[in-house]
């Protein structure tokens, strides 16, 4: 990114193909829509080679990350006012001693997840599926490890309420 | 151990994050707990159904696109970098001209500085004059303050001030026979004692030693007296000798001052 700053964007070329999968990944699984996601991480990168100029050294995943999670709330901000209820009723159920096909697990998860308010989703994503230690999570989001070690613990136990909810 | 503050230790139990001892006792826990039995069964299931949930992939269309916008950016780029290349093939025609020019702009700059020199002198003498009026209005305003701890800082900045004008010695003259405070008084009374060849100072403090009935500042006003040797002050400390409401203490001070001044 040191290069990148200093005017030679081939070099982005190479930081995109280390970290757009990354990136792609946390927004599908923010926004659990393949379309909407990929125009988001095209906008990271639009982001970060428009202002490449405020890169001042550092890790560059969490500079990056940064940009990502500002898109983010972005569209988390425009989506809220059209935001439907979840009919509760489509949950399909889940039940520890019943065996349940995996795409259906799946499809019931991303719905109990969409539940959660946006930030602990967020920090839900970063830990569970951005494979980031709770240090780092700590670092973009301006905590301290402790802090957001409890949050996720606490938004893991509301999702598994959430998710073994008998309806 | 509450079974609520467990949940936290089951979640990193299930994480594999949990140390030895902890999880041997977290297991002899739920051995025999049959809530946080379930709880561990459920968070194993919630954390390993979240895994199969797996990484998704990006189309092919995101990276074209994302090249395509490399390529945009490059071509903003571009211009800059052709300014630069016609710069690095210089003529000898051109390496002349800008040494000529260079020694122009040398040259000019001396001439220049030369004839600043004396108008950057008298700017700055200006400015530091500027500077100390500044600072002279402001303790005149702070030495007007509501608070005397305020109008004590006052008199101190005053002895950094090293020429003060009448104004400020005026303020001070005023402070110390009129400021409510007696902290204040004395302090100015300190801070006017510098003023030794000053015959402003001097008229006031023989004024002040006629009209003060304060000890402390009559003490502070006689040594003043005493040290600049002002003849005039005889009669007026032999007056306080003979008054009967003098102070002891400031009759000595008296006798001690009339001795020297002989």
């Amino acid at each position: 990114m040191q290069e990148v700053s200093q005017g030679n964007l081939d070099a982005m070329t190479l930081l995109f193909e280390r970290y757009h999968k990354w990136i792609y990944n946390f927004f599908y699984q923010m926004v659990q829509d393949k379309g909407v996601s990929e125009d988001l991480v095209q906008n990271v990168f639009y982001k970060a080679i428009r202002y490449r100029g405020s890169y001042k050294g550092g890790k560059f995943a969490s500079w990056i990350f940064q940009i990502a999670r500002n898109i983010s709330s972005d569209h988390f901000g425009k989506v809220k006012k059209k935001q439907i209820e979840v009919v509760v009723d489509q949950i399909p159920d889940r039940t520890d001693d019943q065996p349940v096909e995996a795409t259906e697990q799946v499809e019931r998860l991303r719905i109990v997840m969409d539940r959660l308010p946006v930030a602990e989703k967020e920090l839900l994503v970063m830990s569970r599926f951005q494979g980031m230690k709770y240090k780092q999570i700590a670092e973009v989001i301006g905590s301290n490890e402790t802090a957001v070690k409890t949050k996720i613990h606490r938004t893991i136990k509301k999702l598994k309420v959430l998710y073994f909810e008998t309806i | 151990m509450s079974c609520k503050e467990n949940e936290s230790q089951i979640i990193e139990y299930v994480d594999g994050t949990l140390s030895m001892e902890a999880s041997k006792e977290l297991e002899q826990h739920i051995a025999d707990c049959e809530s946080c039995e379930k709880t561990l069964k459920e968070t194993r299931t919630l954390l390993e159904d979240l895994n199969t949930m797996g990484p998704a992939l990006p189309s092919d269309a995101l990276r074209i696109s994302f090249l395509e916008m490399l390529k945009e950016e490059k071509k903003l780029q571009e211009p800059k970098l052709k300014e630069l290349k016609s710069d690095s093939s210089l003529s000898w025609k051109t390496a002349f001209q800008i040494a000529a020019s260079l020694l122009l702009l040398v040259g000019g700059y001396l001439w220049g500085s030369h004839a600043k020199n004396q108008e950057v002198t008298q700017q700055i003498s200006l400015l530091n004059q500027e500077a100390k009026s500044l600072k002279q209005d402001m303790t005149l305003a702070l030495l007007d303050n509501q608070s005397a701890s305020k109008r004590i800082k006052a008199v101190n900045y005053t002895e950094e001030i090293v020429q003060p004008d009448t104004k400020i010695l005026v303020a001070l003259i005023d402070r110390m026979n009129y400021d409510a405070n007696i902290n204040v008084r004395l302090a100015a009374a300190e801070a006017l004692s510098r003023f030794s060849n000053n015959e402003e100072v001097k008229d006031a403090f023989i004024e002040a030693l006629t009209t003060e009935k304060n000890p402390s500042i009559q003490i502070a006003v006689i040594e003043f007296l005493v040290k600049v040797q002002d003849q005039r002050a005889r009669a007026p400390m032999q007056i306080l000798l003979e008054q009967s409401e003098t102070p002891g203490y400031v009759k000595d001070h008296v006798n001690e001052g009339l001795v020297s001044l002989m």
